[in-house]
């Protein structure tokens, strides 16, 4: 049974670690990131490490991600105040 | 004149050459791979002796019985107070880059975006995003008080608790949790956490004894103020990786902001109070 569930969740991760490496639009990615982090978490829950489960769970599914949507909305904002300004 | 059709035949060349030697690499290390996958051990068995003896000692030796906590704080306290110096380091250089980027003086007033919509939020969001908050922020104390006795630890309470500030930014605005999450109240937490761990280190030589060697009443197994100088540097921690991870959140949203125009000092409030969204998602 446990084997069951440990297994489920390793596919879980190969396959939200899949849809990591193949989307290609940057937005989706991030959220196939989070996703991997979620279930990254589950497994080191089934595996009985609760520590890095937390640890998981708070950096690779919400503060990494969040990270990179600033990032993503950063990059596509026009930096000068001028050009902003115009807008 | 034939330039257009040879680059894009020379690209696919190129990826078809990668793709042969990326096959060729491939069917080279299969065999050692296949090789090394059959001799390692079972799923879930432990051959080093480590964790059953850290297991069988933490108890009675350091009174703690999360033993996760007793080895990144007492066992191996010294790597925990590089890993703290190391999240020190990256948050200062981010800040320094991203602060220094915008100026020094900026990180005490939020900016906003003039071309952005203001999009009211929804009464449920508000109070929802307000009653969840504290919620979180106290499960993250909770997590990271009971370092000693349950899984999770300073790190993880810390994180917990930055990310649930950040719900405030959801109900509140960006403005409004600027104002409620001070920047510079921020800093010191971060630096004063790091600082306090070595301190501890420091108090245990004073004493005339190694770097990090407990100081204090180890308490009784079980309770939550257990474990003596784990107690503090978990603290310290908790301190540094909350204020740390908050101080890259301001930073890198004050990213996605533009910088107020000169006039704004003189201008009226009123018009910077209904915040702009999440500058992420819009």
């Amino acid at each position: 049974m446990t084997m069951l569930l440990i297994g489920l969740l390793l596919l879980l991760v190969a396959g939200t670690g899949t849809a990591v490496a193949l989307s290609r639009r940057p937005l989706r990615q991030v959220m196939a990131m989070s996703a991997n982090g979620v279930a990254l978490a589950l497994l080191f829950m089934a595996l009985q490490a609760p520590d890095v489960a937390f640890a998981e769970i708070a950096v690779g599914a919400a503060a990494l991600p969040l990270l990179f949507l600033v990032v993503l909305a950063s990059v596509r904002m026009d930096r000068n105040p001028q050009g902003a300004r115009n807008e | 004149m034939s330039p257009r059709p040879r680059p894009e035949r020379r690209i696919a060349f190129a990826i078809r050459l990668r793709l042969a030697l990326f096959a060729l690499a491939g069917l080279c290390a299969l065999g050692g791979a296949l090789h090394v996958a059959g001799r390692m051990p079972a799923f879930g068995a432990h051959p080093l002796p480590y964790g059953d003896e850290i297991n069988r000692r933490g108890v009675p030796e350091r009174h703690v019985t999360n033993m996760v906590s007793a080895v990144n704080f007492d066992y191996r306290g010294f790597d925990t107070l590089g890993e703290e110096f190391m999240l020190l380091c990256a948050v200062t250089g981010v800040t320094v880059l991203l602060r220094g980027t915008r100026g020094e003086a900026r990180s005490a007033q939020p900016g906003r975006v003039e071309g952005r919509p203001i999009l009211p939020r929804s009464e449920a969001t508000v109070l929802l995003s307000r009653v969840l908050a504290p919620l979180i922020l106290m499960f993250g104390l909770y997590v990271a008080l009971h370092a000693m006795t349950t899984p999770g630890g300073g790190f993880q309470g810390g994180v917990i608790a930055a990310t649930g500030t950040l719900l405030f930014f959801a109900g509140d605005g960006y403005r409004g949790w600027r104002r409620l999450i001070r920047s510079g109240a921020m800093d010191a937490c971060e630096g004063s956490g790091a600082s306090l761990y070595a301190l501890c280190g420091f108090a245990s030589m004073a004493l005339g004894l190694p770097f990090l060697e407990n100081v204090l009443p180890l308490g009784t197994p079980g309770d939550l103020f257990s474990g003596g100088l784990m107690l503090v540097e978990n603290a310290g921690v908790a301190l540094a990786v909350g204020g740390g991870f908050v101080v890259l959140f301001i930073e890198f949203l004050e990213e996605t902001r533009v910088e107020p125009p000169e006039e704004a000092p003189g201008d009226a409030p009123g018009h910077a109070t209904g915040d702009a969204p999440d500058g992420a998602r819009s």
